[in-house]
């Protein structure tokens, strides 16, 4: 957290820094941070660790939406975020659906979301498959092979597991891992145990990426949430650094704690997959935790907003 | 002369793997032996010292698998071969455990004594193209059914080779279902201890009497040597030159082959 005391000068609140070198920060904290981020705009707002915010990253499901319907009040506070002056990207763990597949659900929800603002752990396996210049394997669901249009696979050098039941089959498993063991990179959207299906749980792509790095005796690079990577990379192009981003999410270790870890502040919302107590699983704990997305003038005690106030 | 041939002192008997030492796996007829390997077995039986086959192949049953190491024309018998299935058979009937199975079509009637209704149990072999994602998710979903999930694995390979190439090993999907359900498998086969020592039973040895002689660096020459065995590697099956790098085991000594290694063996004893 690195200080810098120029921009502390043009700071207009000495609040900020009263709520921020409290240790017990918590809910009195959203009092301090609501405003800037969702009433006033950001011009000279500080934040915590006297930071200016520039950017702010918002999980989409169970943050945005759950499922095929929106997250009560969300698309508000939206509308309200796109007040400020800061840049928005939307990150998501995504294993199945491609950036195009992600905005049309958003939109028909009524989000107002531009493509090119979605970043997903589809779209960091892209980027790292272009830095490193190689010809991927592509174990990922055919909705996703749209995010890799352009890129070549052809003789492949390299290895990307998403969530792929249909190519987890043997000879598949075996191709893949004997590119590995003749030196071809091998990338994980994530690592994901399992997820919940129909017809109940059923295996993620992580037991399949453990059983891979154990066959050939070397290490995935994880792109998805939690890594570090995913968060620089997410804001990659929009000259922001992660001591001026925000991270909101509902999942406590892979969005607050992975952009926490990655220098940034993490919010996290009382909605989707949140538990009870969840904010007590990482240290340091959520610099700041919402009931919703939209409930942040709930917690800064200002009514002045409309649309979403049935919701507090 | 090899380092290793004047320290064999003391040397009463040799285990052999045989995936990778006596012959490679695949394709039509079942294999191909490795060039002086059936000769090898004939001068080791013939010399008195004591011979036992210790194998982790779970692809088929042991008197199959045998029926076929004999029409490759190796002189073998079941009862001088060690394997994972019938010992987890033991296991299971000794805890009462109900398995359901995910191995190769091969090895189920190694099995059909056993109770496999209302499964309480994973048993997890090679099972090759059995391995379908649908498969390891109903054995998945038995784990993560159980209070207490068990998961006994015939074995903790990473990979074997087949005359077309190197093939994923059970211990791969050991792993997979390991992380999935945040459990620990129970293994049944090298390199665990018991499985080298019921071998040893079987001749009468003590382990310092022993030689290993295999293809695979941790499962066959680690396993073999934490059981207080000697242990060879052979430079054919899966061997790979980075084995001789390996950071944690070192064999006692490096062979080409299986004939090399006996030819050295026998010609020592005899001094």
């Amino acid at each position: 957290m690195g200080h810098d005391s120029r921009k502390e000068k043009q700071a207009p609140e000495g609040a900020t820094h009263k709520a921020v070198e409290d240790p017990t920060l918590g809910g009195r904290g959203c009092s301090v941070l609501a405003p800037p981020l969702f009433r006033r705009g950001l011009t000279g707002a500080r934040m915590a660790a006297r930071r200016v915010l520039k950017a702010v990253l918002v999980d989409l499901s169970g943050t945005l939406h759950i499922e095929d319907s929106a997250v009560p009040g969300a698309q508000e506070a939206l509308k309200r975020l796109r007040g400020a002056p800061v840049t928005i990207r939307f990150v998501t763990n995504t294993t199945k659906e491609c950036k195009r597949d992600l905005l049309g659900r958003l939109q028909k929800l009524g989000f107002d979301i531009a493509e090119d603002e979605i970043f997903t752990s589809l779209t960091a396996a892209r980027s790292l498959l272009e830095q490193k210049q190689v010809r991927p394997l592509l174990l990922v669901d055919d909705n996703a092979l749209h995010d890799f249009k352009g890129i070549a696979t052809n003789d492949p050098n390299a290895v990307v597991v998403g969530l792929a039941p249909e190519h987890f089959n043997y000879q598949m498993m075996t191709q893949a891992f004997r590119l590995i063991l003749d030196g071809a990179p091998l990338i994980a959207i994530h690592k994901a145990r399992y997820y919940k299906r129909k017809d109940g749980l059923a295996l993620g792509p992580g037991p399949f990426v453990t059983g891979l790095e154990y066959a050939t005796d070397s290490k995935a690079t994880v792109v998805g949430k939690p890594e570090r990577t995913f968060f620089l990379e997410a804001l990659r192009g929009t000259g922001c650094t992660p001591e001026e981003t925000v991270m909101i999410g509902d999942d406590c270790r892979d969005d607050v704690g992975g952009a926490q870890n990655a220098g940034m502040l993490g919010i996290l919302v009382k909605t989707g997959k949140y538990r009870p107590e969840d904010e007590s699983k990482i240290s340091p704990r959520p610099y700041l935790t919402y009931e919703a997305l939209s409930k942040e003038k709930q917690v800064s005690g200002n009514h002045r907003f409309k649309g979403s106030s049935e919701m507090c | 002369m090899a380092e290793w041939a004047a320290r064999l002192a003391g040397v009463r008997a040799v285990v052999l793997d045989i995936s990778g030492v006596l012959y490679d796996s695949g394709g039509e007829g079942g294999g191909v032996p490795i060039p002086g390997s059936r000769e090898a077995v004939r001068k080791l039986k013939a010399s008195g010292l004591k011979l036992r086959f210790c194998t982790n192949e779970t692809q088929a049953t042991r008197e199959k698998f045998v029926e076929k190491l004999q029409r490759l024309g190796f002189d073998i018998l079941v009862s001088e071969v060690t394997a994972p299935a019938p010992a987890a058979c033991r296991i299971l009937k000794e805890r009462n455990l109900r398995p359901h199975l995910l191995v190769h079509d091969g090895l189920v009637p190694e099995f059909d004594q056993l109770d496999k209704g209302n499964p309480n149990c994973v048993v997890l072999g090679e099972a090759a193209d059995n391995f379908s994602y649908q498969n390891l998710n109903e054995a998945f979903r038995v784990l993560i059914g159980l209070e207490n999930p068990i998961l006994l694995s015939l074995g903790r390979g990473r990979y074997y080779k087949e005359t077309d190439g190197l093939k994923l090993d059970v211990g791969v999907y050991m792993k997979a279902l390991e992380y999935a359900c945040d459990i620990q498998a129970e293994v049944v086969g090298k390199p665990s201890k018991m499985f080298f020592q019921s071998a040893l039973a079987e001749m009468g040895v003590e382990p310092q009497q022993a030689i290993m002689i295999g293809d695979d660096i941790v499962n066959d020459v680690g396993g073999a040597q934490q059981c207080g065995m000697r242990a060879l590697q052979v430079r054919t099956g899966k061997y790979r030159p980075c084995d001789e790098q390996h950071p944690e085991v070192t064999p006692d000594g490096y062979v080409n082959n299986l004939a090399e290694a006996v030819d050295i063996i026998l010609k020592q004893l005899d001094k």
